[in-house]
């Protein structure tokens, strides 16, 4: 992935400045940086969120308080859908991972099949957290049910936005993937993509175990 | 060598409009932060001299309906903080750090103007309150719920959620300018511009954007958080509902003291770059100055309870210990900024001494930081007046006489012309004479027990002597803004033609024509040293001894008034 | 070769040092003189804010003479160092000199340890709690009125001062005691604050701050000004109270006097009065327009629908402004008969003590 970087000699007593900023520094891409300090201001969103998360459920449970609240804790049954969701987005992580090898072996074919399953994956788990979502409204959980309420569907709600933020990402490096934009030595965006949807799947974890595993 | 047969002056960038609402490129764009920044500055003037006007006396004399008082000091206060200070300096960032590391322009240049347009939609969104029932946001720039939740007695209408939606996305835009900053300064740069010869002004504007990528973030989900209770019934700040009200504090603390550094450390960039210029010497110092600027992001991060101190909830002696740790690489700074004048050659054009008034002003600004990091004396003056005249201190007095350093400074690189520098003297002598009276009587007012926020006091509490001196000065300050325009307005015009190196200066920007080439650079000097220019002027940096000559045939158009008076240079 | 060394008339440098001089006299006079004196905090009126103010007088100290310092390098530089017509030559290129950047690395870092220690030891006398305080308050902030109660040993309740501040108003302590204030907010946040204690603690909804302090035993008969400090909203600039110092005797025959208040029964309204009515909802009096007779008591029977934080009560002043009658609060969810003086025809407004926004007609014919 490395960009064919100039090792230029500053002997000269002047440099062609158009020679040298036009190519690029050595090492990284520009477009892989900037992707890895944008998900550095998510890290940082959602330590934002996850902060609040942690001070409010103090503040509400202890001394005999139950967190969950009594009345919601069944709906919160980690072996239910939303473990199969987790599987699912898990294993969509390593199909966008498989993507990126085959297109850096220049296998299009291979990364067109992964990419794919991974958009499909996403779209699912997508669905899957709109049922789960209906599930616990039938509940009358909502956001505004409380601090349980507020905080867990803050956490997943902003959670599923940036999955399907991802999703579209994914169907743009899929659609210029079949229509031939990438090679083994041009694919940047798609490691850009990848990066990206395993952020969103680090932060699913996260979310999966202190929302439901954590007792 | 220079690009000598572009045209110098304005007519390069008289574009049409068009060209201008969708270009991209950095220098345009720069520009057109600075403008939009000075306009937000004039309308956050303008509530600034209506909330001193209320003030002069005692008595209700404007704000018959108080609400609107409370709205003013609001909008006053996120007016210049996140579109006029951030902004602007984003904005000289913008124009000057592609420049100085020897760039074409910013890494993604269709992302900067995206970050630019930002920016006005945000204010238009945040000034819109004013039309909706119930105005705009009144509950101070902080926004502390329960005052900033919906209620009949807290902000029930539209226009704090305007401030919120206002404040994500003016957010967003210095979120996507600092990955552009940090992309552009690490892959960008020119050959032989390492990361140690990169002019202090990149550095800070690099440490800034890390500030920022990390800070803002955490802001935004502060004020997702708050429109989600006001909105949807959420219940994070309300404790009403099991919400904690300091809780928003402490997650808004955590961004807003960086962004404290973020709002100065790019104007400490552009003293950096004045005072070796008109000093003919070196930044006394660089490394250290380097890792002072790093040293403070740092501890930026672990200080942002001192602003709790009253709050019952924070523990004081950690915040305590770290608020005083900062003072020491920002006292580095100080000492080696003098030290850059001690033994040199000054030459007081208007960019050198708005330098000093940044100095002198930012010294006290540091000083009055102190008091408020004991934090028995920050019992005392905490929400008074005291911490109004702090932060003007540092913010007025540092980052907006950096501001206008750096406006006087590059305005010549900017438009090919000089400003006037009479014009420029009087601007600073009102400036700084006003800034002080409007400024430190509130050390007095703070001390004797004047709290902020308030829109009358009582006649007999000995507030008034000092309150209607600070609305003199107030009105003196706005006044200084004359010249100020009409040296711009005239000079665009009529100014002298600068030629590329007006200053004699050190770094990249003026090794090009003026305005730059869209594309910036036809050559680059070599770069061996945080001053290639200097290197090139006086003959490839065996410093000490001027050969006096030009070799650049750019230099023919410079202006004579520049060398030493009275010598043939 | 380096620059020549430069020759300058040794005036400049007398000149150059007479200004750093002129800038000691100055901020030496400026200090001695009255205006000086505004730059120190109001009289300490507790042993705590004793405290304070020494710990200011230190900092104040150090800041004098580190702005003394700082800023007569810098007017020494600029009046040394300008380029003169003879300044053709660079001067020294100096680059630093680590000596130096350590140097002025660790002086600071002593000074602000020093300032950290004393603001440390300073702290523990300020903000220090007990188990056993000879008077407990509960000071409870609500939109836009504060409200002063007095416990016992136990936390139980004595009495309640409800009005903050004038005429028999304010939080009356005994000098020489050591007293107690909780703090509690039903609705924002708001500040306690009293300037000459140098102190001030954050109200805040859903936590409860305390703090302590000790009168002067000299300040007996003193009332000190306090204000709200934190933004609550927009009678925040009317939320005011006052602290009165009294000796331990006095004080325990004003709250004596307190309790009896509180227990008696309020005078029946006079059999026969008009009665009128009023509701308070929403911070607004339903009402805006009310008819009295002329020159007869009258009585209003108040209804407060607000929640229960929200304190309301009607006042009547003349058309001149003149307060002519004043109710106390009532909170919010309550009702009471207010008994109101005989008053002369004419047009009176009546209105909240409480928020200025509520307000009406009283016509008296």
């Amino acid at each position: 992935m490395t960009a064919d970087a100039h090792a230029l000699t500053a002997t000269a007593p002047a440099v062609d400045a158009h020679a040298a900023t036009t190519h690029y520094r050595r090492g990284i891409s520009n477009t892989i940086l900037g992707m890895i300090l944008f998900i550095t201001s998510e890290v940082m969103f959602f330590s934002g969120l996850f902060a609040a998360y942690f001070a409010t459920r103090a503040a509400n449970s202890g001394n005999g308080v139950a967190w969950p609240p009594k009345e919601l804790g069944h709906v919160l049954d980690p072996l239910g859908p939303i473990l199969i969701a987790t599987i699912l987005l898990i294993t969509s992580s390593f199909t966008c991972q498989f993507a990126v090898w085959s297109i850096r072996k220049g296998d299009r074919k291979g990364f067109i099949r992964n990419i794919s399953i991974t958009f499909v994956l996403g779209i699912i788990f997508l669905g899957m957290q709109v049922f789960d979502y209906t599930l616990l409204f039938g509940e009358g959980m909502t956001l505004g049910s409380g601090p349980f309420g507020t905080t867990y569907f803050t956490l997943t709600g902003f959670h599923g936005a940036h999955v399907f933020g991802g999703v579209l990402m994914l169907g743009v490096i899929l659609y210029r993937g079949m229509s031939g934009q990438f090679s083994s030595k041009h694919h940047d965006a798609v490691e850009a993509v990848s990066l990206y949807w395993h952020f969103v799947d680090v932060v699913w974890i996260l979310l999966f175990s202190i929302l439901y595993l954590i007792p | 060598m220079a690009t000598h047969a572009l045209s110098p002056a304005v007519a390069a960038y008289r574009g049409g409009l068009y060209e201008w609402l969708t270009t991209t490129d950095h220098k345009k764009i720069g520009m057109m932060y600075v403008l939009n920044s000075f306009i937000f500055f004039l309308i956050g003037g303008i509530f600034a001299l209506l909330v001193r006007s209320e003030l002069a006396q005692p008595g209700i004399q404007i704000f018959t309906n108080e609400h609107v008082y409370n709205e003013s000091f609001s909008i006053h206060a996120t007016v210049m903080i996140f579109l006029f200070i951030i902004p602007m300096l984003a904005g000289l960032g913008n124009y000057i750090v592609p420049l100085q590391i020897g760039a074409p322009d910013m890494a993604f240049p269709r992302i900067n103007a995206l970050s630019f347009w930002m920016l006005p939609l945000g204010g238009i969104l945040l000034l819109a309150g004013f039309l909706t029932p119930g105005g705009a946001a009144a509950a101070g720039w902080t926004s502390y719920p329960p005052l900033s939740e919906r209620g009949a007695l807290a902000s029930p209408g539209p226009g704090q959620d305007l401030w919120l939606a206002s404040l994500v996305l003016i957010g967003t835009s210095s979120i996507l300018g600092a990955v552009n900053f940090i992309v552009t300064i690490f892959k960008m740069r020119a050959p032989g511009m390492t990361l140690f010869r990169m002019p202090i002004m990149v550095w800070t504007v690099l440490v800034t954007s890390v500030l920022v990528l990390m800070a803002t973030p955490v802001f935004t989900s502060a004020l997702v958080m708050l429109f989600i209770d006001r909105n949807y019934g959420g219940s994070f700040f309300n404790p009403a509902t099991g919400g904690i009200a300091v809780l928003y504090q402490n997650v808004f603390w955590f961004y807003s003291h960086p962004a404290v550094y973020v709002m100065v450390l790019p104007a400490m960039g552009v003293i950096s770059e004045v005072l070796p210029v008109f000093s003919r010497k070196p930044l006394f110092g660089y490394k250290a100055f380097i890792f002072a600027t790093a040293g403070i992001g740092a501890l930026g991060f672990t200080v942002w309870a001192h602003h709790m101190f009253t709050t019952g909830a924070v523990f004081l002696p950690f915040f305590s210990l770290m608020t005083a740790a900062i003072g020491v690489p920002t006292g580095v700074k100080m000492f080696n900024w003098i030290f850059t004048m001690f033994r040199g050659q000054l030459t007081f054009s208007t960019p050198l001494i708005f330098s000093i008034g940044f100095l002198t002003m930012f010294l006290v600004g540091g000083i009055n930081g102190v008091f408020s990091a004991a934090v028995p004396v920050d019992f005392a003056l905490h929400d008074t007046y005291w911490v109004v005249a702090h932060l003007h201190y540092v913010l007025f007095g540092g980052s907006a006489f950096g501001v206008f350093a750096g406006i006087y400074y590059w305005f010549p690189k900017m438009t090919g012309r000089m400003l006037s520098e009479s014009l420029g003297k009087i601007h600073f002598v009102l400036m700084f004479v006003g800034f002080n009276l409007t400024f430190f009587p509130m050390h007095m007012l703070g001390l004797s027990g004047m709290p902020r926020r308030i829109a009358d006091y009582a006649s007999d509490a000995g507030w008034n002597d000092w309150n209607l001196v600070a609305t003199i000065g107030g009105f003196t300050i706005a006044i200084s803004m004359l010249p100020f325009i009409w040296n711009v307005l005239v000079s665009l015009r009529n100014g002298k033609i600068a030629g590329d190196d007006p200053w004699e200066g050190n770094t990249l920007e003026w090794a090009t024509s003026s305005p730059p080439p869209p594309y910036n650079f036809d050559r680059l000097p070599e770069i061996r040293s945080e001053r290639p220019v200097f290197d090139q002027r006086h003959g490839l940096g065996h410093g000490g001894h001027a050969n006096g000559g030009h070799d650049d045939p750019g230099h023919d158009d410079a202006p004579k008034s520049l060398p030493a008076p009275g010598a043939a240079s | 070769m380096s620059s020549s060394p430069r020759k300058r008339p040794a005036s400049e440098a007398i000149v150059a040092g007479g200004v750093v001089v002129l800038l000691i006299a100055i901020v030496a006079i400026v200090l001695l003189s009255g205006a000086g004196r505004s730059l120190y905090p109001p009289k300490a009126a507790t042993h705590e804010a004793a405290a304070t103010s020494g710990l200011y007088d230190i900092v104040f100290a150090i800041a004098v003479a580190v702005f003394l310092a700082v800023e007569g390098l810098i007017v020494w530089s600029i009046l040394r160092y300008r380029r003169r017509p003879e300044d053709v030559d660079l001067p020294p290129q100096t680059h630093g000199n680590n000596f130096v950047e350590v140097l002025w690395t660790l002086i600071p870092t002593v000074i602000v340890l020093y300032l950290f220690v004393v603001s440390y030891n300073t702290l523990n006398t300020v903000d220090t709690v007990t188990t056993d305080p000879d008077i407990r308050i509960q000071a409870i902030a609500g939109q836009f009125q504060w409200q002063f109660e007095y416990l016992d040993a136990q936390g139980n309740h004595i009495a309640t001062q409800t009005k903050p501040n004038g005429d028999g108003g304010g939080m009356a302590v005994p000098v020489g005691e050591r007293v107690q204030v909780t703090l509690t907010s039903h609705d924002v946040i708001h500040a306690w604050y009293v300037p000459r204690f140098l102190f001030k603690r954050d109200v805040i909804p859903g936590q409860t701050n305390k703090f302590e302090f000790t009168v002067n035993e000299d300040e007996a008969g003193q009332t000190f000004r306090g204000q709200c400090a934190e933004l609550c909203g927009t009678g925040h600039r009317v939320m005011l109270f006052n602290v009165v110092a009294m000796t331990p005797s006095d004080f325990d025959a004003w709250l004596q006097n307190l309790i009896a208040v509180e227990n008696a029964t309020p005078p029946p309204a006079p059999s026969g009065a008009p009665v009128l009515k009023e509701e308070a909802k929403n911070i607004s009096f339903a009402q805006t327009t009310l008819q009295a007779p002329a020159n007869a008591p009258f009585v209003i029977e108040f209804t407060n629908s607000d929640p229960s934080s929200i304190t309301h009560d009607i006042d009547i002043k003349d058309s001149g402004g003149k307060v002519v009658a004043e109710q106390d609060t009532i909170p919010g969810g309550t009702k009471q008969d207010y008994t109101y003086p005989a008053l002369p025809a004419g047009t009176y407004t009546f209105f909240c003590s409480i928020h200025s926004n509520m307000t009406g007609t009283l016509t008296v014919q």
